[in-house]
């Protein structure tokens, strides 16, 4: 049954011009850009691939939330009401859907960067920095469905655009933060967009994940897990 | 399989605020009867057909599908709905839509069947949202029945559909039925409870105000219209005459009901009030504004648009 949910739901979202775009095509033309204006000694083109790659399954993850408020307001979560799907299965569907659907905006800007740029890494590695950002979007799907069944479909697309390039910037996943001012960098290291990235740059070096960037993702999943059933709760009665 | 009542409203009461949108409802409908909800706009029957589905839950009483609670029923996959608000589903396809609908059903009917059903066929490879409004309501109703449920409750279904449309969705509704399911659906048309349902619930206020065939809703409004031109005449003496139970004047012409129509014109007879008389038995429409006192123009209003 959830399945058939996810299947159906992933097939609209990759049908929505404006996802892939934004998902997709907007953060591998960044990564090109940003690591083919000016001179570079490789490690640039790596650590931006992880960085756009991540900003790219944050988009994907958030834009879920987008999704949800818009069938909120088509009367499509009330029609899933009256089938046998149970709310929560609904939920679930929908936070699988977004582990799908982050998967083409990771592998489109790490494709740009092992064709394009020439990244070289060992095959496991390119799997580990796949997977890592890949499970790492969950705290973003998340927040993305917390804002969906908390607020009115304009409201969401604004609110997510907000979240999408206020954690993208500030975590640095498009300038490296040692351009930062240094209170900036103090801030960032708290955001869980810097330690996602962090997660997939160490995995680009073939180190182990920091603990630090563990417990400040494992923080920011346990609150947006809770904003999201927080929302999600008082939504089901009004949907 | 007992002989539990497909839907029962036990003294169920749900409110807004101060309105009283459902007010003390009871109804038992047995399986296999197809009955409509009448009423005008804000009588109570969204309301009502919410806390059936249970997406409502009653302030007081309660409400029973197959003998259980509501949720269950929904989630045992007995009931299908179509409800009233909400535009399409966007990016899906007809045939992908009911796909998915069907496969969260225990026993769904093939999907080329529900297309069938709700005259689709021909549409099926065709985004929901790029479909006229009269094909998105059958889309719908496809989506109600792709479940092959017991229970199948319409919210207005004919809501923004041409003469064509509505007859052709009627078609498919009886073939549903036929089956041996059990159909509620909700109109402001009496034409259309009259015509499509074995029963008629008439609501007003939250409350029930008149259940049975149509033949039975106009008997219960009493007998037959009398009406004459007064020619400047008097009116005060009308509501003596034998018979008459109401009298509305419209322009020159007064308009008497009264269940003894006999007795009625034989005494208008005697004044000589008979230019251009007309006796009538009470159409269902007349039966229905007896019974609900308002004015014929809030029962056709369009509903609001959400």
């Amino acid at each position: 049954m959830i399945t058939a949910y996810v299947r159906l739901e992933v097939r609209r979202t990759l049908r929505d011009a404006g996802f892939t775009i934004s998902t997709i095509g907007v953060p591998v033309m960044m990564y090109l850009l940003f690591t083919n204006l000016g001179t570079d000694d490789g490690s640039f083109a790596t650590a931006a691939m992880v960085g756009m790659a991540a900003y790219g399954a944050l988009g994907a993850a958030l834009s879920l939330g987008t999704g949800v408020a818009e069938d909120k307001s088509t009367g499509w979560l009330r029609q899933l009401r009256v089938t046998p799907m149970t709310p929560r299965q609904v939920v679930t569907g929908r936070a699988l859907t977004g582990s799908v659907v982050v998967l083409p905006a990771i592998a489109g800007v790490l494709l740009a960067g092992g064709l394009a740029n020439g990244v070289r890494m060992a095959a496991w590695q390119w799997a580990a920095v796949a997977l890592t950002l890949w499970l790492g979007s969950l705290p973003f799907t998340l927040l993305g469905i917390g804002n969906g069944y908390r607020l009115s479909a304009q409201t969401t697309g604004v609110v997510n655009v907000a979240c999408n390039l206020g954690l993208a910037v500030v975590g640095g996943l498009w300038f490296p933060t040692v351009l930062f001012p240094s209170w900036l960098r103090t801030i960032s290291e708290y955001t869980p967009t810097n330690r996602f990235a962090e997660l997939g740059v160490a995995m680009t070096e073939g180190t182990a994940p920091g603990a630090g960037a563990l417990a400040v993702l494992a923080v920011w999943t346990a609150l947006f897990g809770m904003y999201a059933a927080v929302s999600y709760r008082r939504s089901a009665r009004t949907v | 399989m007992t002989n539990e009542p497909a839907v029962a409203f036990e003294a169920a009461s749900k409110a807004y605020g101060p309105v009283r949108a459902v007010d003390g409802l009871d109804l038992a409908v047995p399986p296999g009867e197809t009955v409509a909800l009448l009423g005008r706009n804000g009588a109570g029957k969204s309301t009502a057909i919410g806390l059936l589905l249970g997406l409502d839950t009653p302030d007081s009483g309660r409400v029973r599908l197959f003998g259980g609670a509501p949720a269950g029923a929904v989630a045992a996959g007995r009931v299908g709905a179509m409800l009233q608000e909400g535009r399409p589903v966007p990016r899906v396809t007809v045939r992908e839509l009911l796909t998915f609908v069907a496969r969260t059903y225990p026993s769904p009917m093939p999907v080329a069947e529900a297309l069938a059903l709700a005259g689709l066929t021909a549409l099926a490879d065709r985004r929901v949202e790029r479909l006229s409004g009269g094909q998105v309501q059958r889309v719908r109703f496809a989506v109600a029945l792709a479940g092959n449920p017991e229970l199948i409750v319409l919210d207005e279904p004919t809501n923004a559909l041409d003469v064509e449309a509505r007859q052709e969705f009627w078609d498919a509704m009886r073939g549903y039925a036929r089956r041996g399911n059990t159909v509620l659906f909700s109109t402001h048309y009496l034409e259309e409870a009259d015509a499509h349902a074995d029963r008629i619930v008439v609501l007003d206020s939250g409350r029930i105000l008149a259940d049975g065939t149509g033949e039975e809703l106009k008997r219960a409004a009493g007998g037959g219209l009398v009406a004459f031109d007064l020619a400047g005449g008097p009116t005060e003496w009308l509501g003596t005459l034998p018979g008459v139970t109401s009298v509305e004047i419209r322009g020159d012409r007064a308009r008497l009901r009264t269940d003894d129509s006999d007795a009625t014109v034989r005494a208008l007879a005697a004044r000589d009030a008979i230019r251009s008389l007309e006796v009538a038995p009470v159409s269902l429409n007349d039966a229905f504004l007896a019974l609900t006192h308002k004015p014929a123009a809030a029962l056709k209003e369009p509903e609001p648009t959400r």
